[in-house]
């Protein structure tokens, strides 16, 4: 079979979850904010297929669930962005720091 | 054993909610009769209950035990391992609880006529008020115990903080700080010792802990329990009160609606001395025995000290504030003695303060609706225009500062003379406190009722139909304590002999 | 006997009924009252009488209180003492029932005063019937707020208010004495039992120091009850109640009864010299101590009450030099003619329309041709003139006094004598002879139901003292020792001196009354003017109100008002430090509440961290 070890995907995995997590905590720019979210979910997926061929019981449902997490990522962004540009109009800004009346 | 007497006694003030709730909110007669009524069965089956013990009916048949919340999969090495029953019982001590409160409510409910507003939301708290303290006192594991204990505490501070007196909001807000604190000092003491014992149930902790050699999931070191007893001090210390957290009570004495403070006065603080009887005499009772002289200096200290200032206040509700702290301290002393006598006489305190407080407090209720002020400067002369209800406040009175014939002395005395035996000196540094019990209660009482009449009463109505309803049950029951305390010691035999140190 | 303990539930009847139906009785509440303490009275005698023909004492008792494996009784006892004192009680009792008829007619709260009255009158029976200490304790305090209610009658006046609260007080502050005294003895002891205290005390089974300890601390009770110096202060005050009340509790029964409670447990007084030497030296003490106050009183009902803490010292002063038979004697004479006293004062009182200063009286002697010679009585039996009943018991005590050895409290008590035969007929010439000194208005003489109780009164005042005396034999003294050798002999042998110099020094007292107060050949201010500052403290009572107004009163505020400067500060700060900790916690808090959704991330980010870093390095486990 392959020989690349489970090791190499969980560390791609990792790597990509970082950077999407460094991404979403820190970028002011609320598209790379979406785009950072993105990456951490595909982190996400690499997990659940390694999983579902490498784990202790390989079975179909980790790739299945990739589908899903696929699926809603898509509705997740298409919701998100619709919000920003609803923001946008009435603000101007996509600045995340311009963005909290949550405060109140 | 698995009756629902006690689930149908806590919960049927339930039913009242539940009608309540469908009540229109100007109903004022409706509610207050709902209000009144959803309040005795409560009373009935605990009074049931009380004559059939008496008639030698075994406490441990109203024992009632479902399995609730299992945690962890330990139920393989022992089912009842971490597993949390639903479980409710009685025994003397709780039986005696359990009636006061049945009755307190009922009557504290027809003090409630005097209430002006807001009526729906008023009694359906009240009732869930009364849900909790009937639960408290029938919990048989402290999980239970602490669910109900909350349950307490959200409806206190909303009677408290809605329908209170001018400085209301604050009130309640200190109760709530004071005793959330308390109550997660408490949660604190309960889950360590849930996780170290896998068990909540307060029979199986008082064998585990006090057995040498117990098989337990981890052990339990002296210096542990030593730390769990001061935490459960601490804990009940708040809601009794001990010096120095006390300052949240005196501003619920006054400022909640007199009704709410005959259920406070005459029941939740009295969860406190249950508490630390229950749990830390209970389950601690070596640990107890050697923080006992700290304990009764506890006790000697509330008694002076409540005692002092309760002598120059000038709000007669003040007064009773402090002299309620003073008559906690009897309860101290007596569970410092850690004697027999001394812990008989702690029990019967908690019941008759419960019943004079009550009763001192439905009579400030009276006097505040006609007179508009509990200032005793302001007053005075009273007996002239409300004869009955001047007398009813000298017998109260009497009662509080331990009258022979009169619940107040029994206690009083048997506290005292559980101390003398085991701390002589210091029980006569407390004799004091008789004293001033005395002078403070005259000076207010005597301040109020006897001497010239500063102002009109022409107009003023003396006691009036439904007003007699608790201030002759309270009477009765204080003098029927006082002459025939028989009717308190005998449900307490066992368990006085069972905790006697 | 066995029925002995209906004794006390007649009046207590009494008083349940008439506060329950008096407002509609009215002044009917009167038959009601005097019908039932007529049956005690009936009772007792049968009682007194049984007791005389039987060879021993009566005791039943049930458990009251169980207290683990202790067990408290109560019950009653029927024994010589009790006996008498039943009859005492319930015979004045009834007598001054039957006067309030007529004294407190017209009063709004006629039916209250006797249910007041039925309420006491239980109580002291009640205390009279006890078998053991701890029952006495009980009834020892309904005695107590018996009195204070009565003494509060007059409500609606602030002088009688201010009475009454002291009179509970400074009662109670003995009686906090007699609970520690009585605690002590219990756990010693292990009962409340006079017998089994008794028992313990002979057998020797309890220390010297704590038999002493305990003794003083039960006869801290007796003088707060009984007004012996320092305690006194409360009977003069307690005049503010109706004059009936004065004759009842505060002369004939509740005041005797510190003297009674001595006598119930006197063996074990007994067993302790220091305790006999202390009752004696408090009672000479406060015999002459009240006695110089009463010389310069002007209220007629303070001057009795003073002559009534005299006496009871005297008592005491007896007990204290083991004169039993002497001490209970003299309480029961002078049960008798200080009530007649009280109860002819309140006769005077009435008629005058409740003037009360000797100053404005004056010339009564043919108005009130009744009240007049029974005072007369009375005063002739209180200083001690031969044939007369106080003559006998008075003498029996400078008997007892000179017997034990105490010589110099032997001489205390012959002035003191002298003192009460001068006061009291100075009282009796200023009332009674010489011009009225001011318009009295129109003077009756009382009804027959006030009138009769004073004449039997008068009758017992002269006869009661021929149940014991040197001459006829001493019956009562044998009788009431009979099979208790604790408790001394019968008769104390005492030389026949004694007598003569009692009757000259009382004859010298009403001789010098005579001479300033009738004759006034001799100037009233005689003395006054040449010792003003004896005379300015004297009447001014040594200023002892003013001293506990300025060191107790003072004192008790003091420390409430410290108490109050901690609770402000102290508590008040831990308040406003929980508050404090609390708010500050709240606000910290909401700074991280920013908006900014990616902080709340970089916090739960960084918790998970934390967390996942502290499971690694300690294996998931804490503690």
């Amino acid at each position: 079979m392959s020989s690349v070890p489970i090791t190499a995907f969980l560390a791609l995995a990792l790597i990509l979850f970082c950077i999407g997590l460094y991404g979403a905590l820190t970028k002011r720019n609320t598209i790379i904010v979406l785009i950072s979210i993105e990456l951490m979910l595909n982190a996400v997926n690499i997990n659940l297929v390694t999983f579902s061929k490498y784990g202790m019981t390989p079975a179909i449902t980790g790739q299945v669930f990739a589908v899903f997490v696929i699926a809603v990522a898509a509705a997740e962004v298409a919701v998100g962005i619709a919000i920003l540009l609803a923001l946008y109009r009435n603000r101007r800004t996509v600045n995340i720091d311009e963005i909290n009346t949550m405060k109140h | 054993m698995n009756s629902i007497y006690l689930s149908l006694l806590v919960l049927s003030p339930l039913l009242g909610i539940v009608l309540l709730a469908f009540m229109p909110k100007t109903g004022e007669k409706g509610i207050k009769l709902v209000g009144v009524l959803a309040t005795l069965p409560a009373t009935v089956l605990a009074l049931l209950a009380y004559f059939s013990y008496q008639g030698g009916k075994d406490l441990a048949d109203y024992g009632e035990k479902v399995r609730w919340m299992q945690f962890g999969s330990f139920g393989q090495l022992d089912p009842n391992l971490f597993t949390v029953y639903y479980e409710l019982g009685l025994d003397g001590f709780s039986l005696l609880m359990v009636v006061l409160t049945a009755v307190l409510a009922s009557l504290a409910a027809l003090a409630s006529f005097h209430i002006k507003r807001e009526w729906k939301g008023y009694f359906m708290l009240f009732l869930l008020l009364e849900i909790g303290m009937l639960g408290v006192f029938t919990a048989q594991n402290l999980i239970l115990f602490f669910l109900f204990f909350e349950i307490t505490l959200i409806p206190m501070f909303f009677l408290i903080g809605k329908w209170g007196y001018f400085n209301k909001e604050k009130a309640a807000y200190s109760f709530l700080v004071y005793n959330g604190l308390g109550s997660a000092v408490l949660l604190i003491v309960i889950m360590v010792l849930f996780a170290k014992t896998g068990t909540s149930n307060i029979e199986a902790l008082k064998v585990f802990l006090n057995t040498e050699g117990a098989q337990l999931p981890t052990p339990v070191s002296d210096s542990v329990k030593m730390g769990l007893l001061i935490a459960l001090l601490i804990a009940f210390g708040v809601k009794l009160p001990i010096f120095p957290l006390h300052s949240w009570m005196l501003r619920v004495h006054v400022e909640a609606p007199p009704s709410i403070v005959m259920l406070h006065s005459g029941v939740l603080l009295k969860i406190g001395a249950y508490g630390l009887i229950r749990f830390g005499m209970g389950i601690f009772p070596e640990q107890f025995a050697e923080l006992a002289v700290l304990i009764a200096v506890l006790g000697v200290v509330n008694l002076l000290y409540g005692a002092f200032l309760a002598f120059i206040q000038t709000d007669f509700k003040m007064v009773l504030a402090y002299s309620s702290i003073s008559h906690m301290g009897i309860v101290l002393i007596g569970l410092g003695a850690n004697n027999e006598a001394g812990i008989q006489g702690a029990i019967f305190q908690v019941v008759s303060h419960g019943l004079i407080s009550a009763l001192l407090f439905f009579l400030v209720s009276v006097l505040y609706e006609r007179v508009h002020t509990t200032n005793i400067n302001n007053l005075g002369g009273l007996a002239k225009g409300m004869p009955l209800t001047a007398g009813f406040l000298l017998a109260g009175a009497m009662a509080s500062l331990g009258l022979p014939g009169m619940s107040g002395f029994v206690s009083e005395f048997m506290a005292f003379l559980g101390l003398f035996r085991e701390m002589p000196i210091l029980a006569a540094v407390g004799c004091i406190g008789i004293i001033m019990t005395a002078v403070y209660l005259l000076r207010a009482v005597l301040a109020i009722t006897y001497g010239r009449s500063d102002r009109q009463y022409a107009g003023i109505s003396d006691l009036r139909s439904f007003e007699w309803a608790p201030v002759l049950v309270l009477i009765g029951l204080i003098v029927l304590i006082g002459v025939y305390p028989a009717v308190l010691s005998q449900p307490l035999e066992s368990i006085v002999l069972g905790l006697g140190g | 006997m066995e029925n002995a303990w209906l004794i006390p539930l007649f009046p207590l009847l009494s008083f349940v009924f008439l506060l329950l139906f008096g407002r509609k009785l009215k002044e009917g509440s009167a038959y009601a009252g005097i019908l039932l303490t007529l049956a005690s009275l009936v009772f007792s005698v049968i009682v007194l009488v049984e007791r005389m023909a039987a060879p021993a004492s009566y005791k039943a008792e049930a458990v009251w209180l169980k207290i683990g494996e202790l067990e408290l009784t109560a019950g009653f006892e029927v024994n010589q003492l009790n006996a008498l004192m039943l009859v005492i009680v319930s015979l004045v009792s009834f007598l001054v029932h039957t006067y309030s008829k007529g004294y407190m007619h017209g009063d709004d709260r006629f039916h209250v005063f006797y249910a007041y009255l039925g309420l006491f009158t239980f109580a002291m029976l009640g205390l009279v019937l006890s078998p053991n200490l701890l029952q006495t304790y009980i009834f020892w305090e309904l005695v107590g707020v018996g009195s204070f209610l009565l003494i509060g009658f007059y409500y609606f006046k602030n002088e009688a208010r201010a009475a009454a609260k002291k009179a509970f007080i400074m009662t109670r502050i003995g009686d906090v004495g007699l609970l520690i005294g009585m605690i002590l003895l219990f756990w010693q002891v292990g009962s409340f039992e006079y017998d089994e205290i008794f028992a313990a005390v002979e057998a020797g089974s309890i220390s010297g120091t704590m038999i002493t300890l305990t003794a003083i601390l039960i006869f801290i009770g007796a003088v707060g009850k009984s007004g012996q110096f320092p305690l006194h202060t409360w009977l003069p005050d307690a005049m503010e109640g109706p004059t009936p009340v004065s004759a009842l509790i505060h002369a004939a029964t509740m005041v005797a009864a510190g003297v009674y409670l001595v006598a119930a447990t006197f063996p074990l007084f007994a067993a302790s010299e220091t305790a006999m030497m202390t009752v004696a030296i408090i009672g000479a003490f406060t015999a002459i101590f009240a006695a110089s106050i009463g010389l310069a009183q002007t209220n007629i009902k303070r001057v009795l009450a003073y002559s009534t803490v005299s006496q009871l010292g005297y008592m005491m002063l007896a007990l204290g030099s083991a004169g039993y038979v002497a001490g209970v004697f003299h309480l029961m004479t002078h049960a008798f003619f200080k009530a007649l006293l009280f109860l002819a004062a309140g006769s005077v009182i009435h008629a005058l329309h409740h003037k009360q200063n000797i100053e404005e009286m004056g010339g009564l002697w043919k108005k009130l041709p009744l009240t007049g010679p029974l005072f007369l009585m009375g005063t002739l039996a209180i200083s001690g003139v031969p044939l007369f009943s106080g003559f006998f018991s008075k003498d029996e005590i400078l008997i007892a006094v000179w017997a034990h050895g105490n010589y110099f409290l032997f001489i205390l008590a012959v002035i003191a004598a002298f003192f009460t035969a001068f006061y009291m007929f100075r009282l009796f010439f200023m009332v009674f002879t010489g011009e009225a000194r001011s318009p009295l208005g129109n003077v009756q003489e009382s009804p027959a139901t006030m009138t009769m109780p004073m004449v039997v009164l008068g009758v017992l005042a002269v006869v009661a003292g021929y149940v014991n005396t040197p001459w006829f034999g001493t019956f009562l003294g044998d009788w009431l020792v009979e099979g208790n050798e604790a408790l001394g002999h019968g008769h104390i042998e005492g030389p026949a001196w004694i007598m003569i110099v009692a009757t000259l020094v009382s004859l010298a007292g009403i001789f010098l009354a005579y001479l300033m107060y009738y004759k006034k050949s001799l100037a009233r201010d005689w003395f006054t003017s040449r010792a003003p500052i004896t005379y300015s403290i004297v009447r001014n009572k040594y200023f002892i109100d003013e001293f506990y107004n300025l060191s107790v009163v003072y004192a008790t505020r003091s420390v409430s008002l410290f108490l109050r400067f901690i609770e402000l500060f102290l508590v008040e700060g831990l308040m406003k430090l929980v508050a404090g900790v609390v708010s500050l916690l709240g606000k910290s808090g909401s700074r991280f509440q920013n908006g900014q959704i990616q902080t709340y991330g970089m916090a739960a980010f960084l918790g998970l961290a934390v967390l996942l870093l502290i499971f690694a390095l300690t294996g998931g486990y804490i503690g």
